[in-house]
């Protein structure tokens, strides 16, 4: 029993880990543009596949970091070429765009890698089973772990402590002022767009090695990230932390006592939190 | 005669910034109050405390003998204290007509309605041909107000303050950023209301030529405090105001 | 207190210009079944355009009219296509039951979660009706000894109406539904238009264009997006329930994100700020999906690529580019 709790509680972790990454991406583009991209799970089979085609020629660990930094590069061609002319517009433009964008890389990665799943080649030094007895702990999901801690870290560290890190926080609190300070704005939103497509194009690279890769593999993570947002409380990045965490973690241990209704248990924890505290866990006062 | 509007020692600390300072004062039934002051001297702070934006940390104020301190601001627009907005605040892809329309039909307790009698819609519609017609729009019912120039713009927004059949008028800087032309024509709009319909009104107003041609009396602040309280031809007498105006005064 | 001659003659000539646009809209869609093969449609693809352009319009009832972005409508619109095949299914054959039932699960439904989010704004107000619309969605999918699960519910088919007298064959006769599904549209869209020209319609329109000039004029601001989101889920069930009688099926992609996204597309193709708007872009988005899917394999590309060229380029629809004003 303690095995399949743990056995479940760590799944929970990892489901959570791309929950957080793929939510922290949206959040900070949610925050910061007013914009939600429906496109966010495409970013992240754009990320796996970029991996696929990268890793024969440069290997896996450069790979890791190179294809993310491309999808990111993808993001702000199209943040520049699109998504900023709709800034400031009302929020059906954004939704119609990010929603269109979605299925046109949804649609070119099936056409240029086909439908069929394709495997990930991951290193053996990390695909072992670290223990006999607690079977599930491959080295590769305590490895998608780290580098989701890592990421988080450098991502809060980056917004806590860099002059771009400080500006982003205090526009999402302020816009207009601190577009009166002088600070360039837009370049400022172009700059955590790409940050955020980075972010999910990572979670692309370390979930193609997990469950190999195929057009839709994120759309099944995107609905989920909403309600970790929503969850978390709209405006507050640890907000989607936790909310991401909460509700992967919730959804794998009732998978140990009551199977049928995992899925179930984050909607109820969405609808919970919004009847108790509308704003979310750790949201801004004024957003709602 | 009985006051309209009374305000007793009426304080606002915004932490340890003091920006109104126990001002007192009355503006009788009928009376046009002009608001003055340097910038920076509360003005503002002042008015959102009269129309309820803001709280008073301290002292009271009362509309027609009701004390109306803890009100908020839609509240007292309901007992008939009608504001209009510096940043002209209208409904700019609706036509005149409507705009006044809605202040109209809200007033008249119809928000919920599905439908109106046709004997009510006639009513409604005589109101706001009448509203529109007093402000000068007449010919410009029809026109989205987003359109207009920003005189017809403020003369619709005075339009949908009268459509709620207010007691009392309070104007923020109704002419502020208007050129020669529009000014004039706010400034006669203003005088109309009170000189012919007898309007109680209170306005803050920078333009001084506005202010001493209109005002039935001037109240004068300066850094949160009341300098100085009297006619236009007091005020202009006034030494205290001419210091704290000095070379500011239009 | 006599508003100017000019006035009066260009208040009468608008007045009879919306009768005529009137008018010859609704000649339109009653001759549809005769001059639809004209131009290689058929009566059917009439019935599905008409329904997905009540869902369009009673989406654009609050988009469009109230402010309010809804990106998760397909939610109401399922459910009446749930509640009207679970009728047809399991109760009774009978259509205006079916229909009955789709508009309580919809607007029921609707008046709930309305409740819920009607003091949230923008983009987070968008974000929650996706959310919601996932639970209905996943309800849908799972509970499949009710709703068919994955695969749908089927088994059922619309069945004829008795006048007493004589009897609706809606059930054989394409052109009857066609009529049918006719009548049902003017009367929610008749009701849907009707509101907006009441006082509570104005206060609407008042809440889209100055939300904060709304409230300090004592309007009860989430009470009326509360209502207005509640009357657009109840219209929009009856959308769904005609839906379920046009495929004798209730699908569960009917209550997907992506249905709700067309619905919304729609809505923009056509013009937000038109009361019709919707129905044109639903005509013109069926139209040319199916073209689309017909030439291509790689037709979700070029789905996503309406939607990016119509918000980059005609953000303001069809009928937005010709009446720069609705007339008052």
């Amino acid at each position: 029993m303690l095995q399949l709790v743990l056995f479940n509680l760590f799944n929970g972790l990892i489901i959570g880990a791309f929950y957080v990454l793929l939510a922290l991406g949206l959040s900070m583009i949610l925050n910061l543009s007013n914009v939600i991209n429906f496109a966010h799970g495409n970013f992240l089979a754009l990320g796996g596949y970029l991996a696929y085609v990268l890793i024969p020629y440069i290997g896996f660990w450069p790979s890791l970091l190179i294809a993310p930094l491309l999808t990111g590069v993808v993001g702000l061609i199209i943040e520049q070429t699109m998504i900023r002319r709709i800034y400031g517009r009302d929020p059906i433009y954004s939704l119609l765009l990010t929603f269109g964008l979605a299925f046109m890389i949804q649609d070119a990665c099936r056409y240029i890698w086909g439908v069929n799943g394709l495997p990930l080649a991951t290193p053996p030094s990390i695909s072992r089973p670290l223990s006999t007895e607690f079977f599930f702990l491959t080295g590769y999901r305590v490895f998608v772990v780290g580098i989701v801690i890592v990421a988080v870290a450098a991502l809060f560290m980056f917004l806590r402590f860099t002059r771009m890190g400080m500006r982003i926080r205090a526009g999402v609190f302020d816009l207009e002022t601190v577009s009166a300070l002088g600070i360039n704005v837009k370049l400022l939103r172009s700059l955590n767009f790409a940050g955020g497509i980075f972010l999910a194009g990572l979670a692309g690279v370390l979930a193609g090695g997990q469950i190999g890769l195929n057009p839709n593999m994120g759309d099944s993570l995107l609905l989920p990230s909403f309600i970790a947002i929503i969850v978390g409380g709209m405006g507050s990045l640890v907000g989607t932390l936790l909310g991401g965490l909460l509700i992967g973690v919730a959804a794998a241990i009732t998978t140990v006592f009551f199977a049928s209704a995992s899925d179930t248990v984050i909607y109820v924890i969405m609808a919970l939190v919004l009847l108790l505290r509308p704003r979310g866990l750790l949201g801004e006062e004024g957003i709602l | 005669m009985s006051a309209m509007l009374e305000v007793r020692n009426v304080s606002k600390h915004f932490g340890n910034l003091v920006a109104v300072k126990d001002v007192s004062l009355r503006v009788a039934k009928g009376e046009l109050r002009a608001i003055i002051g340097p910038n920076g001297a509360g003005k503002t702070t002042f008015f959102n405390l009269i129309t309820g934006f803001f709280a008073p940390s301290s002292g009271e104020i009362f509309f027609d003998g009701r004390n109306v301190t803890r009100l908020t601001a839609p509240q007292r627009v309901k007992i008939g204290m009608a504001r209009t907005f510096q940043i002209t605040e209208v409904f700019p892809e609706l036509s005149v007509n409507e705009n006044v329309r809605i202040a109209a039909e809200v007033t008249a307790g119809y928000a919920l309605s599905p439908w109106l009698s046709a004997e009510r819609g006639r009513s409604i519609e005589q109101t706001v041909a009448g509203l529109v017609e007093r402000v000068g729009l007449a010919d410009k019912s029809q026109r989205a107000v987003g359109e207009l120039a920003h005189g017809d713009q403020r003369a619709a927004e005075i339009a949908m303050a009268l459509a709620l059949r207010p007691r009392l008028l309070l104007l923020d800087e109704p002419t502020a950023g208007m050129g020669e032309q529009e000014t004039y024509q706010i400034a006669g709009l203003i005088r109309k209301l009170h000189r012919d319909e007898s309007y109680t009104i209170i306005l803050v107003e920078h333009d001084m030529r506005v202010v001493f041609h209109l005002a039935d009396r001037i109240s004068v602040l300066d850094q949160g405090m009341l300098l100085a309280d009297g006619t236009p031809d007091e005020i202009a007498a006034d030494r205290a105001v001419q210091e704290a105006y000095l070379g500011k005064a239009a | 207190m006599r508003p100017g001659g000019d006035t009066t003659a260009a208040l009468r000539g608008a007045a009879e210009r919306r009768w005529a646009v009137l008018a010859g809209i609704w000649v339109v869609l009653i001759a549809a079944p005769f001059w639809l093969p004209l131009v290689h449609g058929y009566t059917s693809l009439g019935s599905r355009i008409l329904v997905l352009g009540l869902a369009a319009m009673s989406v654009n009832f609050l988009i469009g009219f109230t402010g309010v972005v809804s990106f998760g409508h397909a939610a109401y619109f399922g459910l009446g296509v749930y509640g009207a095949g679970m009728m047809l299914r399991y109760v009774t054959a009978s259509t205006p039951l079916a229909l009955v039932a789709g508009i309580l699960l919809g607007g029921g439904a609707g008046v709930v979660v309305g409740a819920m989010i009607c003091r949230s704004r923008g983009i987070y107000f968008a974000m929650i009706t996706i959310a919601f619309e996932q639970i209905f969605y996943y309800i849908a999918y799972k509970w499949d000894s009710v709703t068919g699960g994955y695969d749908g519910l089927r088994g059922f088919q619309r069945a004829p109406i008795h006048f007493g007298l004589f009897t609706l064959d809606i059930k054989h006769s394409d052109l009857a539904f066609y009529y049918f599904v006719l009548v049902v549209f003017a009367i929610v869209a008749g009701v849907m238009g009707f509101l907006l020209r009441s006082p509570f319609g104005r206060t609407l329109l008042a809440i889209r264009e100055n939300e904060r000039r709304a409230r300090f004029l004592g309007i009860a601001v989430d009470l009326h997006i509360w209502l207005s989101f509640s009357i657009s889920a109840f219209c929009i069930g009856a959308a769904g329930a005609l839906y379920a009688m046009v495929n004798n099926f209730s699908d569960p992609s009917s209550l997907y994100f992506d249905l709700s996204g067309d619905l919304v597309i729609m809505a923009v193709m056509g013009g937000i700020r038109s009361f019709w708007g919707p129905l044109l872009g639903a005509a013109i988005f069926e139209v040319l999906q199916d073209y689309i899917s017909s030439r291509t394999v790689n037709w979700l590309f070029f789905i996503g690529l309406v939607f990016v060229i119509v918000v980059m380029f005609f953000p303001r629809g069809l009928l937005g580019m010709f009446q720069r004003r609705r007339a008052a």
